[in-house]
């Protein structure tokens, strides 16, 4: 968590979420012919033209902003699948639907910089931005069930962007049950500051805290 | 809408008002039966002789309300106004008997299957069932409130459906006389009318009832449970009065009360013709053995609608034979019902007769039809009627696209002239014109060139696909309404169809870049019509109407003209290589095309290439091109990519087939272009069968595959690599061979056949690998025989002894030996000239000694010769020894060896190049012989053997240089195989050891590397 900008809170900022969801492979057409690029992360190409092949978003998205390629739209991102995937979010209200990753910025950055490419573009984002309010309303309905009873929440198919917001209040809750659960932490509020308590109360929390 | 109206004529005189008239065919098909409530004769037509009056029966005393024919037309059955029913016999018109007579007027007649009973029903109370035979009545059926004006017996004889005025209708079982079901009030209610019946029918397979629904409609009733199943609801403005079931079942004609009279496809619920009429329809008739439908109006007019179901479509009586077969369940009476002629004969007849007037009828529905076509399981006979109609006549550009598009349907069905059809001339890569919708005129590799057509003129746009490097092309206003078009990184070429007098057909290019202004060019062909057009490096090509191959210069200059042997299909060029596809006769009776190709080399005036183009049975040619690396391939309407190879003479080879690629059923693959290993296309989803304009089509690339069988050894990939490389090395081969006629540099080339070669070697040692593992032993040494490369038959021996199958080792050890024998003999012969060669060079050069000895000898040259000879061949000896000396040591059992040695004896004499070594050997002998008493003779340079001996070896290592560098040269230079010899032979000449191991290991340095490169 070395890129995190508050690691106190181990939270991303948005830009860092997208930052790594520029790893994610996208299909671009290419209108030009060129040779391989060799790039740390592995080699891409050769490319030509009308030919689809796959890169990352980032050299997919350097590409467009040249003019060298168009995007293809992910196949969860056609208008009908987006339609099902809401219909069925709405429909099941403790469940998430399985949608890649990084769908919010996925989607985020294509609708950015390749809405020339994107067949039913209003639609489609429209779509996304009610999957993405339904999903995040189910995530604070469920986060409002925690009771002292609940002994584990399950959430399965949860997005990075989601996971996100979860976080600092998560982190923060279960710092929180911890101080109360050991008694011995109690004469010691964060005056330690986040890293002493840390390691002093290593063996319990590890449990509990999965990353 | 309506291009063409029926044609009506009077049978009966109407009294001016409407009456009820009724018209029925026979079985044959020839006559037609109508008569009229206003009158009360009933007249009987000659179809085949419209000008003979009709025949008039007169026995009635009033109007006639009802005819009913026998199920085999032998008797004729009339109802009357008049109270009685009269039956006739037929066709004769003979008057027979009364059958029976009723108190009010009679509305309704009808023949069961068998014609063994009539049922008979009018305004009277009741339904009377007669038996035929005896004219008794056999049962009155009662139930009806109001006057009963339909009656239909079910094909099986189980029921009896009649309606009454009222609109009721009511299922009666035959065997029992009882109402079964009851169904009130589901017809319109018609009592007020006299001239209005209700009718009903039922399918001809007995399946449903069609009875006219109250909401214009046509409500189809279940045979058993009487229940709804379904409606045919469309362009009906008011109330059905009158509907008739195709004789196969599969249209029903509806007449309405406006006027007007449509026909449905049952299966689609669709209505799919219309024809409005000046009145009403009262009656309608099918033709038993014909697509045409006899209609009479309440005035009395009759008339013939033929076709009445659109040609490209399902003939009305297509499978009505099987039906009445079906339906006849061993009850016939009559003989003759089996003697019905053959459905296909007489739909040809129809097709024939009603050619010319109709076509723009047909023509019209088959636009709309197109889309039906897709999803309805439809039979070949009426596509087929449509392409005999088109083939006949002059067609223009669009009306062919139709053809093509409607013939790409596949059909399973072995129909008789499936498919007799020769295709027109097409460019490759061009889509059909689609009204409002922008397409390709022509669409490769490298760009395409679309077109749009607006209001008298076309808008034409020329794209590259590599928008980096194409150059940008001004998009260009057509008035021409060019359809043809051809593009290549110079240029562009354009061509339209003439159109009439005015619109001469023309010829347009259009070079992308010139140094000149207003280069661009275009020619007028008078009454001659461009068909295909090309271009390539230089050149422009056009195939016209009169099978003349026009070639012009880029500049315009008219250069050739040629004459084609046949009908050009398609043209495509590439560099200097024009290809031109024509007909080379017409189709087979099989319905296959005989296509001929002929490629022509426009810069040197040659023809390289011209032989038949093979194509799948019943299919027509879809893309024709060259790939990449310059190889001629087709591609056919069944998806098989064919590619033209020197091999075997010049042949083609299937090295794509689209069904066994094809993932799921709904992909097209539209053909774009190839490479030595791609095949690049655009996969349209079904049942698209060519790309849009917009969006953008993305290529796919696809593998080529040759259609294997599938193959005990369950290595298909690996044949079909091995195959696949072969092919390649057969076009390198050749290539090398071109460019070294031509004096070019083939050091490039040569490199890739030794590629092409490591990789062949390294698919046959994995072939073996799975030929060892399934035990397939005899293949397996096949395949060790094909191997090029020496280490890769050790390599072979190798994983034989690896995967523990000694025998198998042996026998590769022994095609090892053969080999190296075959070599060593081979190279024995073809170095002495390199050698002396070789010799000659030293000999310019360094050691004066040598020229003396020389001088003391009789020729300069075979001084050295006879020493070379000798060292050669004495290598070759010594490497036989160690063959035949090592062998037993290393077989246990030893006579491997002797019968090798046996052979080996056996096989020199034979060998005409081992031959010659012999006798060398001899002269050889002589010579030494002379040559020591010589040395003994002179005693000047007691060095001077010593000093032979490196400055032979120096010439080796000098060939062993040249060898080197034309390593890469493959099976065609003699000096890499002299090379691989070298390293073997030399591995005992113990004199020569020490410096021909510097050279040796150098080639294997080389080679070494070669192998790990390509690993």
């Amino acid at each position: 968590m070395a890129g995190q900008s508050n690691p106190d809170l181990s939270v991303f900022s948005a830009p860092e979420v997208e930052f790594l969801a520029e790893d994610e492979m996208v299909e671009i057409v290419p209108n030009i012919r060129m040779e391989a690029l060799n790039m740390i992360c592995g080699d891409y190409g050769p490319f030509f033209p009308q030919i689809a092949s796959k890169v990352p978003l980032w050299l997919a998205v350097a590409l467009k902003k040249r003019g060298k390629c168009t995007i293809r739209t992910p196949e969860w991102m056609s208008v009908e699948r987006l339609t099902q995937v809401l219909e069925a979010e709405r429909e099941s209200p403790r469940e998430f639907q399985p949608l890649p990753f990084h769908y919010v910025e996925i989607s985020r950055l294509l609708f950015d910089h390749a809405h020339d490419d994107i067949p039913d573009l209003y639609m489609a984002r429209s779509l996304i931005e009610d999957i993405r309010d339904v999903r995040f309303h189910k995530v604070e309905t469920g986060l409002e069930t925690i009771s002292g009873r609940t002994h584990a929440v399950k959430l399965k198919n949860l997005s990075a962007m989601e996971v996100n917001i979860v976080r600092p209040f998560m982190v923060r809750a279960l710092q929180a049950f911890y101080k109360h659960d050991s008694p011995h932490l109690i004469q010691q509020p964060r005056a330690m500051g986040s890293r002493q308590p840390q390691v002093v109360d290593r063996g319990p929390r590890r449990d509990l805290r999965p990353r | 809408m309506k291009a063409r109206s029926v044609r009506l004529r009077e049978a009966h005189k109407s009294s001016g008002s409407a009456s009820y008239c009724s018209i029925l065919w026979d079985l044959d098909g020839r006559h037609l039966v109508t008569a009229s409530a206003s009158d009360t004769s009933v007249s009987i037509h000659d179809v085949s002789q419209p000008s003979k009056p009709a025949k008039a029966l007169h026995d009635h005393r009033a109007g006639v309300t009802a005819l009913a024919f026998s199920a085999n037309s032998s008797s004729l059955a009339t109802g009357s106004i008049d109270h009685s029913v009269k039956l006739y016999s037929f066709p004769d018109g003979e008057f027979q008997s009364n059958v029976t007579r009723f108190t009010l007027p009679i509305r309704s007649l009808a023949f069961n299957k068998s014609g063994s009973l009539l049922a008979a029903a009018g305004d009277d109370d009741g339904i009377k069932l007669i038996a035929t035979l005896d004219s008794s009545i056999s049962k009155v059926l009662k139930g009806h409130k109001g006057s009963v004006t339909g009656l239909a017996f079910d094909p099986t004889n189980e029921f009896l459906a009649s309606v009454d005025a009222f609109g009721t209708v009511i299922y009666w079982e035959l065997s029992s006389g009882i109402a079964v079901h009851t169904l009130k009030a589901i017809a319109p209610n018609c009592d007020a009318e006299n001239s209005l019946l209700n009718v009903l029918s039922w399918s001809p397979d007995g399946e449903t009832l069609a009875v006219p629904g109250l909401r214009n409609d046509v409500v189809m009733y279940d045979r058993d449970t009487a229940e709804k199943l379904f409606t045919l609801k469309g362009d009906h403005e008011r109330p059905v009065c009158f509907l008739s079931w195709s004789p196969n079942g599969k249209y029903i004609a509806t007449s309405g009360l406006d006027k007007q009279v449509l026909i449905w496809d049952v299966d689609l619920r669709q209505d799919i013709e219309r024809q409005k009429f000046d009145d009403r329809i009262c009656c309608l008739s099918w033709k038993p053995n014909g697509n045409a439908l006899a209609v009479i109006d309440v005035m009395g007019k009759f008339g013939i609608w033929e076709p009445a179901v659109p040609s490209c479509m399902k003939s009305p009586t297509d499978g009505a034979l099987s039906l009445q077969a079906k339906n006849a369940n061993g009850l016939l009476l009559f003989d003759e019902d089996d003697e019905k002629p053959s459905t296909s004969g007489s739909l040809d007849d129809a097709i024939e007769e009603s050619h010319g007037e109709s076509m723009p009828l047909s023509r019209k529905r088959l636009r709309k039809q197109s889309v039906y076509d897709d999803n309805s399981n439809e039979d070949s006979d009426g596509e087929d009627g449509l392409m005999r109609q088109i083939e006949s006549r002059k067609r223009s550009s669009m009306k062919h696209q139709e053809g093509v598009r409607g013939s790409k349907e596949d059909y399973v069905s072995s129909s008789k002239w499936a498919k007799s059809k020769m295709q027109e001339a097409f460019q490759p890569g061009s889509t059909p014109a689609q009204t409002g919708k922008r397409r390709f005129l022509a669409y490769n590799m490298l760009g395409s060139i679309t077109t749009i057509e607006n209001e008298g003129y076309s808008h034409i746009e020329v794209d590259f696909h590599d928008t980096g490097r194409g150059p940008r092309v001004p998009s260009m206003t057509d008035y021409f309404g060019f359809t043809m078009a051809s593009l290549n990184e110079n240029g562009s070429v354009f061509a339209n169809p003439c159109k009439g007098e005015k619109n001469m057909s023309t010829l347009m290019y259009r070079p992308f870049s010139s140094w000149a202004n207003n280069s661009e060019w275009s020619m007028r062909l008078e009454g001659e019509e461009v068909k295909a057009v090309a271009l390539g490096t230089g050149w422009v090509a056009a195939v016209t109407s009169f099978n003349f191959l026009r070639i012009f210069t880029e500049g315009g200059l008219q250069r050739h003209i040629l004459c084609l042997n046949g009908p050009v299909v398609t043209a495509a060029g590439f560099n200097n290589l024009l290809a031109v596809v024509t007909h080379a006769s017409g189709c087979l009776p099989s319905g296959g095309q005989m296509l001929e190709v002929k490629v022509f080399d426009i810069s040197e005036g040659t023809q390289p290439v011209g032989c038949h183009l093979p194509l799948t049975p019943c299919s027509y040619l879809t893309w024709f091109g060259f790939s990449e690396e310059g190889q001629l391939s087709a591609y056919d309407s069944k998806g098989v990519l064919r590619v033209f190879s020197n091999q075997h003479g010049g042949s083609w080879l299937p090295v794509f087939s689209a069904s066994k690629a094809r993932k799921s059923e709904d992909e097209n693959y539209w053909m774009v272009g190839l490479n030595a290993s791609k095949l690049f296309c655009i996969i349209c989803k079904a049942p698209e069968s060519f790309p849009s304009v917009m969006p953008k089509p993305v290529l796919t690339l696809l593998s080529l595959s040759f259609p294997l069988a599938s193959s005990d050894l369950g290595a298909d990939d690996l044949e079909n690599e091995f195959m696949m490389s072969n092919l390649h090395l057969s076009q390198i081969q050749k290539k090398i061979e071109e460019f070294s006629a031509a004096g070019l540099d083939t050091s490039e080339l040569d490199d890739d056949a030794f590629n092409t070669e490591a990789a062949i070697d390294r698919c046959i040692l994995r072939l073996i690998a799975s030929c060892c593992n399934s035990d397939k032993l005899v293949r397996a040494t096949e395949l060790v025989k094909l191997l090029s490369l020496e280490k890769s038959v050790k390599g072979a021996i190798k994983l034989v002894a690896a995967l523990k199958l000694p025998m198998l080792a042996e026998r590769f050890n022994s095609i090892l030996e053969e080999r190296l024998l075959k070599e060593s003999k081979g190279t024995s012969l073809t170095t002495n000239g390199t050698i002396t060669n070789h010799t000659s060079l030293l000999r310019a050069s360094p050691a004066p000694e040598i020229t003396k000895v020389v001088e003391t000898t009789s020729t300069s040259s075979s001084a050295t010769m006879p020493q070379s000879h000798f060292s050669r061949h004495e290598k070759i000896e010594k490497a036989n020894n160690m063959v035949g000396g090592m062998e037993p040591c290393k077989n246990p059992e030893g006579e491997n060896a002797k019968i090798v040695f046996n052979q080996m004896k056996s096989y020199q004499p034979i060998n005409p190049f081992a031959k010659k070594p012999n006798n060398q050997e001899k002269v050889e002998e002589k010579r030494r012989r002379d040559m020591e008493t010589c040395k003994d003779a002179s005693i000047r340079n007691p060095k001077e053997g010593v000093n032979q001996a490196p400055s032979i070896v120096a010439s080796r290592g000098i060939s062993n240089d040249g060898s080197n560098q034309k390593q890469s040269h493959g099976p065609v230079n003699p000096f890499a195989k002299a090379s691989s010899n070298h390293e073997k032979s030399s591995l005992l000449d113990s004199i020569k050891k020490m410096k021909a191991d510097h050279a040796d290991e150098k080639v294997n340095n080389k080679k070494q590397k070669k192998k790990q490169e390509f690993k």
